[in-house]
C-alpha cells in the first residue's frame, strides 16, 4: 500500500472520465484516473458511436450536443490517435402520414433556431436508400450529425491525457472517499492505497450511485439496458445513420404504433454502418437492473424491427450481439455538477444514451468548473440539486 | 517471436498480421481487449475461434503477465451464424 497525491482524482475510465482527464491535463492539472477494470471496459464499449443533434429538443439539449460536436471535430486534430470520425449527417424515417406531420413540426422548430434540418420526401429516401422498405413515407435529415468509434475515442483521450501527465490506474477499485473534519474531500481510498486529493470526480456511469453514497449523497442514476446486433460484412446498405422517427412521437404526446413486445422492450431501429464494412443494428431500452445477459427474445424483436425497415437484412448473417447499461436519469439530462455539501466532490454521470455525444462538452466544462473558470456552456440545468428539489416536493 | 515473418497472418477472417499486432502493441494496446479493438483480430466471421489462442499466445510471449482480460475474448451469442431472418423467426 502506498500513498500518493494528485490535484484531481477521477473515478471511472469510461468515455466521460477520460474526456475529463484529457481536458484537465490540457489545463495543466495533475490528474489520476482510477478504473476498476480496463479503460473503456464499461458502457463506453457496449454502445454505438452516434453524436446526434437530430433527436434533441431545440434549446439547451441541442446546444449541448452541438457544442460537443464542435469539440469532437477539434479533437480529430488535438488527440494523438484517430478514432474513425465522420460527419455524414443522420436521418429519421417515418412510417405514416401522422409521423410525417410531427416530423415537419420538429424540422420547423429546429430550423427556427438555425439548425441544418430538412424534410426528405419518399423519392429522396428511395434514391439514397435502395434497400429501404417501399412503404416508408419519407423522413428528415440533420446534416451535421457525426459518428466515432467510441472505444478508439476513449483510448485516444487516454493516451493523450497520459502524454500530458495524467496517471491511469486500471484494475484499481475505489473503496471509499475520505473527508476532513469540515466535510471537504481529502482523499480517495483505493484497492492499492490512499490517494490524497482535494478534488474527486464521480464519472462511474451506471455505478455512480454507490460512489455518491460514499459521501452521503443520493443520485437517481439507474441502469437502462440496451442490446445491439452486429452484422457480418456485406454489400453497403447505406453510408450513414438511420433511425425511426416513431420513438420521438412521445415528444408530441402521441403513442407509438407498434406491437406489444416492441413496446415492452423499447425496441426502435438504429442502423449504423461501421468503418469495417459491417453495420450495427439497435436497439432496446429496458429497466432490468444490472443483468448483462443477452436476452434472445429482445434480439429477436430487434431483428424483426430491422427487417421491417430493410427487408434485405433477412438474408444477412448476424455476427454477434452485445448489450450495455445506459446510465439513466429521470429527466434524461446528465448530472454535471459540483456538490456544495461536500466541497471538492463533483459528479459527471448519468448520460443515458448520449454519453458518447456529450463526453467532450462534459469533460471540457468539468475541467473549467474544477479549475475555477467560466464554463463554455451554463451547467446550471445539469446541477444535481434538481433531483433534491424534486424529492422535497413529493 | 523475432524469427517469425512479420507478415504472417494471425487472424484470417480479418486479415490481421503479426506486424499489425506489433504496431498496435507499440502504440499502447497492451491487453488482449485493446489489441482486439485496435486491430479487429478475433472479431471476424469465426468470432475468434481460429485465432483467439494465437492472439493470446502472441501477447503472452510479449508479456507474461499481460492482461488477457477479466472479460476475455469470449464468445457472445449467437455462436452459430444465423441471419437476421432466422433470428426474427421468418424463413
Ligand atoms: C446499446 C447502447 C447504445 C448506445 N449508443 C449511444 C450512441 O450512439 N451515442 C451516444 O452518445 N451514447 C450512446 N450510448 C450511451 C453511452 O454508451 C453512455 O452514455 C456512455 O458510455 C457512459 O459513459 P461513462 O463514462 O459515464 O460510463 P462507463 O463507460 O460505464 O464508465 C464508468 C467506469 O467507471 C468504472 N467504475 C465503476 N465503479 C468503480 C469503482 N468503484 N472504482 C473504480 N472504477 C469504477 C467502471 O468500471 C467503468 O469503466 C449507448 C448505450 C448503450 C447501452
Ligand atoms: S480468424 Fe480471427 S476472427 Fe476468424
Amino acid at each position: 500500500m502506498t500513498t500518493e497525491s494528485a490535484d484531481v482524482v477521477i473515478i471511472g475510465g469510461g468515455i466521460i472520465g477520460m474526456a475529463t482527464a484529457y481536458y484537465l491535463a490540457k489545463l495543466g492539472s495533475d490528474v489520476v484516473v482510477v478504473e476498476k477494470g480496463e479503460i473503456a471496459g464499461g458502457t463506453s464499449s457496449k454502445c454505438d458511436g452516434n453524436i446526434l443533434a437530430i433527436d434533441k429538443e431545440p434549446g439547451f439539449d441541442s446546444q449541448m450536443s452541438l457544442e460537443s460536436q464542435k469539440l469532437v471535430s477539434q479533437l480529430v486534430m488535438e488527440l494523438d490517435e484517430e478514432f474513425e470520425y465522420r460527419a455524414p449527417g443522420s436521418i429519421l424515417v417515418c412510417e405514416s402520414d401522422e409521423e410525417m406531420e410531427a416530423a415537419e413540426m420538429w424540422v420547423n422548430r429546429q430550423k427556427e433556431v438555425g439548425l441544418p434540418f430538412r424534410m426528405l420526401d419518399r423519392g429522396e429516401i428511395r434514391s439514397e436508400w435502395k434497400y429501404m422498405a417501399d412503404d416508408i413515407h419519407g423522413g428528415l435529415e440533420c446534416a451535421t450529425d457525426s459518428t466515432v468509434n467510441p472505444v478508439l475515442l476513449t483510448y485516444s483521450m487516454a493516451v493523450t491525457a497520459e502524454r500530458l501527465g495524467a496517471r491511469l490506474k486500471t484494475h484499481t477499485w475505489v473503496t471509499g472517499i475520505r473527508l476532513d473534519p469540515s466535510g471537504a474531500v481529502e482523499g480517495v481510498e483505493t484497492s492499492s492505497g490512499l490517494i490524497r486529493t482535494k478534488h474527486v470526480v464521480n464519472a462511474a456511469g451506471v455505478w455512480s450511485k454507490p460512489i455518491a453514497q460514499m459521501v452521503g449523497i443520493e443520485i437517481p442514476v439507474e441502469p437502462r439496458k440496451g442490446h445491439i446486433l452486429v452484422s457480418s460484412r456485406t454489400e453497403s446498405i447505406g453510408t450513414r445513420k438511420v433511425m425511426e422517427f416513431s420513438y420521438l412521437m412521445s415528444k408530441f404526446g402521441k403513442e407509438r404504433k407498434v406491437d406489444q413486445l416492441t413496446e415492452q422492450y423499447g425496441v426502435a431501429l438504429v442502423f449504423e454502418p461501421t468503418a469495417s464494412q459491417n453495420f450495427l443494428i439497435g436497439s432496446s431500452r429496458e429497466f432490468v437492473g444490472f443483468d448483462m445477459k443477452i436476452n434472445v427474445d429482445v434480439i429477436r424483436c430487434i431483428a424483426r424491427r430491422a427487417i421491417r425497415f430493410f427487408p434485405v437484412m433477412k438474408d444477412i448473417p448476424v455476427l454477434r450481439s452485445y448489450c450495455g447499461l445506459r446510465p439513466w436519469t429521470p429527466d434524461h439530462l446528465p448530472i454535471v455538477s459540483r456538490v456544495e455539501e461536500v466541497p471538492g466532490f463533483y459528479i459527471a454521470a448519468g448520460h443515458e444514451g448520449d454519453g458518447i455525444s456529450l463526453a467532450a462538452i462534459t469533460g471540457k466544462v468539468m475541467s473549467e468548473c474544477i479549475t475555477g473558470q467560466e464554463t463554455t456552456i451554463s451547467i446550471e440545468p445539469l446541477h444535481y440539486n434538481r433531483f433534491k428539489k424534486e424529492a422535497g416536493k413529493r | 517471436m523475432r524469427h517469425v515473418n512479420e507478415g504472417y497472418i494471425v487472424c484470417r477472417c480479418e486479415e490481421v498480421t503479426g506486424k499489425q499486432l506489433e504496431d498496435a502493441y507499440l502504440l499502447g494496446a497492451i491487453t488482449s481487449r485493446q489489441l482486439k479493438m485496435k486491430t479487429r483480430a478475433t472479431m471476424g466471421a469465426c468470432q475468434g475461434r481460429v485465432c483467439r489462442q494465437l492472439v493470446n499466445l502472441w501477447l503472452s510471449k510479449k508479456d507474461q503477465c499481460a492482461d488477457k482480460g477479466v472479460e476475455p475474448l469470449s464468445y457472445r451469442t449467437p455462436i452459430r451464424l444465423v441471419t437476421f431472418g432466422e433470428l426474427a423467426g421468418e424463413e
